[in-house]
Parts: structure tokens; sequence; C-alpha cells
């Protein structure tokens, strides 16, 4: 051990984590070499960020020890991440918008003549650093007014102003283009050509493997295995992340013969919540009586695509229509498109409004509920007991606080709102996040009943096995664009999982 | 990864226990803050009991000083409920000192033109005059907030100063509403026929109040059983999902905030019809801000807007009695206003620690599924 200790930079050995309900990281074991870059690669929930933030002193491990240079230390706060020379580049980034980037760069270092603040010689220090990698980044110019490529630089130059000598990149070309992709690949190797360490979280395995030494697997919290990236392929980089055996058989369905596109979506463009290209010229039909999955990593324009054709986010470019209506306007009526939208409690539901209350949400001003200017409440809770048994909402009565369900009640709660009025469209999108498997067997169940009924389906997830039993026709997201189609009878995972990952399916093939 | 649920299917029923505390709550916190004020009025060398009972007697020891109660609270209950309707929807309307200024000129400006009409047109022209004024300037911040984002905080509190300076600058002597000669900038006083009828006789009891517990429990009725209560409860519940389900977020922000500038602009009619009948320069003073704290009090319930502007008016006049008869200043019924307001926010703060602790394990699931990504 003694000779492989002078040039392993940072070992983690046995490193748990539990939070209430999850275990994130099981006897984790990693070790990243002086001058290597150490791909840390792993499914959304597999805890490479917890990980990280364990090492960066974020968190504290419930058990497990760190080593720096061979010696265990106790990292209590990012100041002694920092003061033992590991640097963190968060995939979200932790700049000051209203600052500029030399007085982030600065921010929490001491003053060279203290109490007065010498920006002078930190500017020079900053402007070297920007020459010597490459990076140009204009100290005064305030973050706010920086593109997030240049954010990027300007937290990795953070970092190296405090002389980190490992490096922690959190999905750093998540905004980046391919240009500024390859200027980051050659910043990392110039870093490692002078002896220092870099981590490189990803799920993209292209990436990992054209800039890693060696690779870290991890899944469901614990390490699947660690192989040299010389001896790595795709697909059984793929394997390990994804395999676990195939739970999911696919659903039985009657053939539905007579078809009609309901969604038609032509070259659709539209921006993330960053102003960003989130889909670009998208097109897609959606006929009645079938459920298209949409299959991708997270991230990949699934919620943007979902917002568009419920009228929620504004395109850029391109058209929705629905049944020949044109999407204009914030699709609001339950008996024309029922959407599940992917973040139940924070947009599908009202947590402090009752039951009741949560299911006409959307209908509430009908003249059913609303006679005369006055709401009938006991037209509402009638409504409400109704929906309650023919779904299934475990609850104590209507009048319970929607807070107060379980998450898979809860997502009743939406799905009886949703679909109860039988829409010509159905949009789930992460449908059955976070709910145990009884619920998920539910809202599947509910979805092919909806299609059986002449229904079209939209079923968005980033769960491929949950994709792949359920879909009649399955489309691949990456980056925004339709990466490729294929039957849902038949479908085979390393060729949905090889689009997911950027490569078309003739590429494949 | 599938995210395991520990807690049971539902827990902590709101059922009757929870029900009475939160109605206990701000009683809690005014005996708290009743008794600070004690251990104030004890320091200040005067017998604390004795102190509140001559409180007590001089808010409700005679129909006189019942009448000073309601007097003192009707501006309160109009303020009160207008800043409550903009909690409800999750708005911090504490414009209404300037509302109520604005109020008070458009009122004073169809007041004090002698009209041939009979009272009640010309009370009711005069009424309508000091929403509609009042209305037109909070439009202003309402629209910002609406369209353009900007807090409505700072817009609000800035025009209190606007609205403040803009009347003191009517009330002075060369414009045509200002008496002319007066020792005190004012404005000419309101023909008789635009003064609210005197209630009851030897008093300055004017129906303000019932204009304001009017107000008041039609709000509480509006909030609970239309669908304009509806829209503005789901906008403050949860304004990401409100737009989701298709109610116009912005036309619904725009709407609240204008009912808190229309009844800051009755407030300030009232205040000038019923008990000043001119405007002074600056009569206001506080009387908005005082609103804000009615409401807060109320929690942002209309109905509870009703008790705790009788309960601030019960203060207020009973507090001049207790200076006159034991000699503890003037002031300290506004620090004992300030202690109780303190300490309900506290016991309310308090009770949302508790329930978020009840939350938790939720919460902390919310966060791995965050963090572990």
């Amino acid at each position: 051990m003694a000779q492989n200790n002078d040039e392993v930079a940072m070992s983690m050995e046995g490193i748990t984590k539990r939070f209430p309900g999850v275990l994130a990281n099981d006897r984790i074991s990693l070790d990243c070499r002086k001058g290597e870059v150490l791909g840390l690669l792993g499914e959304n929930g597999a805890g490479k960020t917890t990980l990280m933030n364990i090492l960066y002193g974020l968190y504290q491990p419930d058990s497990g020890e760190i080593f720096i240079n061979g010696e265990s230390v106790k990292i209590e706060s990012p100041a002694k991440a920092i003061q033992l020379g590991i640097g963190m580049v968060h995939q979200h980034f932790k700049l000051v918008d209203t600052l500029t980037a030399l007085e982030n760069v600065i921010l929490g270092i001491p003053s060279e003549h203290a109490p007065v603040l010498d920006l002078a010689p930190a500017r020079k220090r900053l402007l070297n650093l920007c020459d010597e990698y490459g990076f140009h980044v204009d100290p005064s110019t305030e973050v706010w007014r920086m593109p997030v490529g240049k954010q990027q630089w300007l937290e990795i130059l953070k970092a190296l102003y405090r002389n980190a000598r490992l490096l922690v990149l959190d999905e750093p070309t998540a905004v980046l283009t391919p240009d500024e992709g390859e200027q980051l690949f050659r910043a990392i190797r110039k870093l490692t050509q002078e002896g220092r360490s870099v981590i490189f979280i990803s799920h993209k395995l292209g990436e990992v493997l054209e800039i890693t030494d060696r690779i870290t697997v991890l899944r469901d919290g614990h390490v699947v295995g660690t192989v040299p990236t010389k001896e790595a392929t795709q697909l059984e980089l793929a394997r390990m992340m994804v395999g676990r055996p195939v739970t999911m058989e696919r659903k039985p369905r009657p053939a539905v013969t007579k078809k009609e596109p309901v969604l038609v979506m032509e070259n659709v463009n539209a921006n993330d919540d960053r102003g960003l290209p989130a889909l670009r010229n998208f097109n897609l039909t959606v006929y009645s009586g079938e459920i298209v999955g949409v299959a991708g990593v997270d991230g990949n324009g699934q919620r943007e695509l979902a917002e568009c054709i419920t009228g929620l986010r504004k395109r850029t470019g391109g058209s929705i229509r629905i049944q020949d209506r044109i999407v204009d306007r914030i699709m609001d009526d339950p008996s024309f498109v029922g959407f599940i939208p992917e973040d139940r409690q924070k947009t599908g539901l009202l947590m402090d409004l009752n039951v009741g209350e949560n299911l006409v949400i959307k209908d509430f001003w009908r003249p059913m509920y609303a006679r005369g200017g006055v709401l009938h409440y006991n037209v509402i809770r009638d409504h409400a007991r109704k929906m309650i048994a023919a779904y299934d909402i475990r609850t104590p009565s209507e009048d319970v606080l929607v807070r107060y369900l379980s998450g898979g009640n809860q997502q009743k709660v939406v799905v009886a709102r949703e679909l109860n009025a039988g829409p010509v469209l159905v949009i789930a999108s992460q449908a059955t996040r976070g709910l145990d498997l009884g619920a998920v067997e539910g809202v599947h169940e509910t979805l092919l009943n909806e299609r059986n009924r002449g229904a079209a389906v939209l079923f968005i997830s980033t769960e491929l096995q949950e994709v792949m039993a359920l879909s009649d026709r399955i489309i691949v997201l990456f980056r925004g664009e339709v990466m490729g189609e294929v039957d849902g009878d038949g479908a085979d995972v390393s060729t949905i999982g090889q689009m997911m990952l950027g490569k078309a399916s003739e590429v494949v093939a | 990864m599938m995210k395991t649920k520990k807690h049971p299917e539902f827990f902590a029923l709101p059922g009757l226990g929870q029900l009475a505390l939160s109605g206990a709550r701000p009683l809690i916190g005014i005996f708290l803050g009743l008794l600070a004020g004690a251990g104030l009025i004890e320091l200040s060398g005067v017998n604390p009991l004795a102190a509140y009972a001559a409180m007590l007697n001089g808010a409700i020891g005679s129909p006189l000083a019942i009448s000073n109660v309601l007097v003192s609270a009707s501006p309160l209950l109009l303020t009160g409920v207008g800043v409550a309707i903009g909690i409800k929807a999750g708005l911090w309307n504490i414009g209404a000192e300037g509302y109520m200024y604005m109020g008070a000129l458009g009122a004073g400006a169809v007041g004090i033109v002698p009209l041939p009409l009979p009272p009640i047109v010309h009370i009711i022209l005069a009424l309508l005059a000091g929403a509609v004024v009042a209305g037109l300037w909070g439009l202003v911040p309402a629209y910002l907030r609406a369209f353009k984002g900007v807090n409505e905080v700072v817009t609000t509190i800035m025009m209190n100063y606007v609205a403040q300076y803009f009347t003191s600058w009517m009330v002075h002597e060369p414009q045509p509403m200002a008496e002319p000669g007066a020792f005190f900038p004012m404005s000419r006083k309101l023909v008789s026929s635009a003064q609210l009828p005197i209630l009851m006789p030897g008093s300055s009891l004017h129906p303000g109040f019932i204009i304001g517990i009017a107000a008041c429990i039609l709000f509480y009725l509006a909030i609970r059983f239309t669908p304009f209560g509806f829209r503005t409860r789901m906008l403050g519940a949860n304004p990401e999902a409100s737009r989701y389900a298709g109610v116009n977020v912005k036309r619904q922000i725009l709407f609240v905030l204008l009912i808190g500038a229309l009844m800051g602009g009755v407030a300030g009619a009232v205040e000038v019809m019923g008990l000043k009948l001119r405007v002074y320069q600056d009569f206001v003073s506080g009387a908005g801000f005082e609103g804000v704290a009615v409401a807060l009090l109320a929690a942002g319930n209309p109905l509870g807007v009703i008790a705790s502007a009788l309960f601030f008016g019960v203060l207020k006049a009973g507090g001049a009695a207790m200076s006159v008869s034991t000699g503890v200043g003037g002031p300290m019924t506004i620090v004992i206003e300030a202690l109780c307001v303190i300490f309900v926010i506290a016991v309310g703060y308090g009770e949302r620690k508790r329930l978020e602790r009840a939350d938790k394990p939720e919460k902390e699931d919310e966060e791995v599924i965050q963090h572990v990504g």
C-alpha cells in the first residue's frame, strides 16, 4: 500500500450515506490518482452527486473515511475542502449573478491589503490563469451578462485560483456547445499534465470514454465496478449503468384499427428556462389509439416538449396542432387534453387545498360547479366522492389537504382530474416518478385504458423499462431532437440505449 | 431509482385539536403581548393591572367609550380586509396609507362642493370618488406587479410617501381645495350633505364600522364561496399550479391588488366624511400601516379582521383613557399593539416549525431527489 499511496491523490473508503427512506451511498470506495481523470458514471439517482457533496464537505457521511494524499481527513465544510485542495464545479453553478467575474473569483478570500479591497493583484492573477488554460473571461463582466459556457469557465477558474489539486466537474458539458466541450477537454488534459487530478461526472458515455483514464460506475448507490478506459466499451458501460434485470413485462394490448392523427408537431423549436435551445426542429405525430413513448436521458428536452404541447411554454418556432386546433394558449380543458405534469407537487397540485378542490382546479368555473357566481361545494364534494371511488384514491375524506396523502394517492388525484373527462390527447410526463411499484402499475394500467379507448397518449419517461413496456412506438429524444424511432414490439434495450447516448440508429446498426 | 415512502398513507389529520389550536394561536400571541406590555408599564412605575383596568374601562365602560372603539376601528376594518385579501393571494399590498390619502382627496374633492343633491346621493358620490381615485392610484403598483413583476412591497411603500406629500400639496393654500387662511394645512370643510350621519347623539359614531364589517363579511364569503375567491386562494397556494390550471395569474394579481386599493380608498373617504370632515395634511399618520398589522393579526382571514380591528380599537380608545387616568404615556398603546403583532407572528412561526418537523421525512426525500442525481 505504501508505495501506492504516493500516487493516489484522493481515496474514499466505505462511504455510506443514508437519507430517510433512501440509501444514497452504500459502502462506496474509489480512488483518484495524481494526474488522472477519473470518470464517475451513473444514471440519475445513482448517488454521484451525493458522493461528491460528501467529498466537498456539504454532507457528512454516516460511515467511511476519506484520504487525501494518504492521510485520513475529516471534511466538515467546503472551506476545509478548499483548504485540502479540492475544487468543485457544481452542475448548477454557485455564482453570484450581480457580481463581476473577478468579484466571484475572490469571494471568500481575504484581501491582500485588508481591510481595503485591492482588486489589482487578483485581476492580474485571474488574467494569467485565463491565458494559461485558454479560458477567455472578462474579469469586469457581471455574471448575469455572461453566457452559460463562460460561467462554466469561471467556475473552473475559481477553483484553480484557490490552487485546487483535485477538481470535481459535475456534468460539465451539459451547458457547453461541442466547440466549448473540446476546449474544456484541452484544459482538462493540461491540468492533468501538471499533476492535478480531475473527477469527471457524467452520464454521457461518449465523452467519458474520450477524456477519462479510468471509469467508476455507480448504480443505486453502490460501486458496480471500476475499469480502465482503454479496456472499456460503450456497451459494457451501458450494461453496468442500467444493468438491473428486466422486471417489466410488455403489456398485452388489443390492436386499434381506426387511427387518426391527433397531435401534429412540425419543426417545433423552444428554449429552456435559461434561454438555450431545448427543442430543435422537432417533428412528431401521435395517432389516436396509440401510446408513443418518449425515451431519453433526463434534461434532453422532455420538460419543454410537454410544456410546449400544453401551451405552458412559448415555442420559438414551428406549429403544434391537436385535432386541427392550433395550440396558442394554455390547454386547460381536461376534456380535450389531459396533462399529467412532471412535478405533481409543484405543478399538478395545490398542496394546501383539499382533495375535492384539487379535483376541480381546471373546472370550478363551469356552470356545473359555479351557478349564479357561487361555488356549489356540495356538487364539488359529490364529484370528489365519485372520483375517490372510481380512481381508488386512499383518503379519509374529500376534505383532507392533498399534502397529507401519499405520493401515489396524490398522483391519483392528478390522474383522476386529467383523465376523467375523456380527453383526445393524454400527455404523461414522468408520471410514475417517485411512486412505489403498485402505484406505478396503476398508472400504467390507466394509460393503457386511455389508449384502448382511442385517446392519443404521449408517454414521456426517463425510465427506459416502462417506456418499453407500455409504448406502441418509441422515439428517443437527444438534445432536443428525435434521435431515432423504433417499434414498441421487439424493441431492444441496447439499440435504444445507444440512441439515448446520442448515436443515430443507422450508425449503431 | 424508486423513492420509498416511510410515513403512512396520511398523518396528522386536521382534527378538532388542531382547529382549536389555530383559533387559539392569535389569542396566545395577544396574551403574551399584553404580558410583555404589562412588564413595560410596571417599569414605568405604574401598576399594570390598574393601567389595563383603566384601559378596559375607557374602551367598554360606557356607550360613549364603545362608540370610540368603533370609530377607531372603522378605518382599520377597511384597510385590514384589503391587506388580508392580498395575503390570501400571496401578495403584500401595504399601500393602504397611500390609498387612504388618495381616497380622502377624492371624497374631499366631491364633498366640499355644495351640490344640489339629497345627502344619500352626495354621500355615495363622494365615497365612489374616494374609491375610484384610490383605485387609479393602486393601478400603478398593481400593473407593475402583475405585468412587469415589480415587487409590490417596494412600489406600494414608495407610493405611500408620494400620496402623503401630494395630499399635503393639495391642501396648501394656492390649491382650490385648501381652506383659505388656515392655521394648519387643511381642505375646506365638507358640506353637510356629504357628511356621514352621526348614529349616537353626543358621540362621533359614524356608520364607517358598519361599512367595514359588511366589507369583511362580504369578502369572507367571496373568498370562500366564489370562483373569484377560489382563484385567489389558488394563487396564494401555488402560482405555478394556478397557471397550469388555466388561471389568468396576471389578471388575478391585478384584481387582488386593486381590491386593496379600493378598500383603502373607502377607508380614507369614510375617515374624512365621518370623522375629520376636512382633509388635513398628514391626517392618516400610520392608520394605513396599522391596517397591515390588523391583517397580520387576523392571519389574512377577513372574519378575523373584524376581531383584530376591534381589538386595535380597544387599545387605541382605551389607551387614551389609560393615559389620562394613570399617567402611562400615550405611545405605550402603540408599543402594546406592536408587541401583540410580534407575538402572534412568533407563535405562528413556532407552529409552522412544528408542522415542518412533522413534514420532515417528506422534505428530506425531496432533497435526496435533488441531490442524488
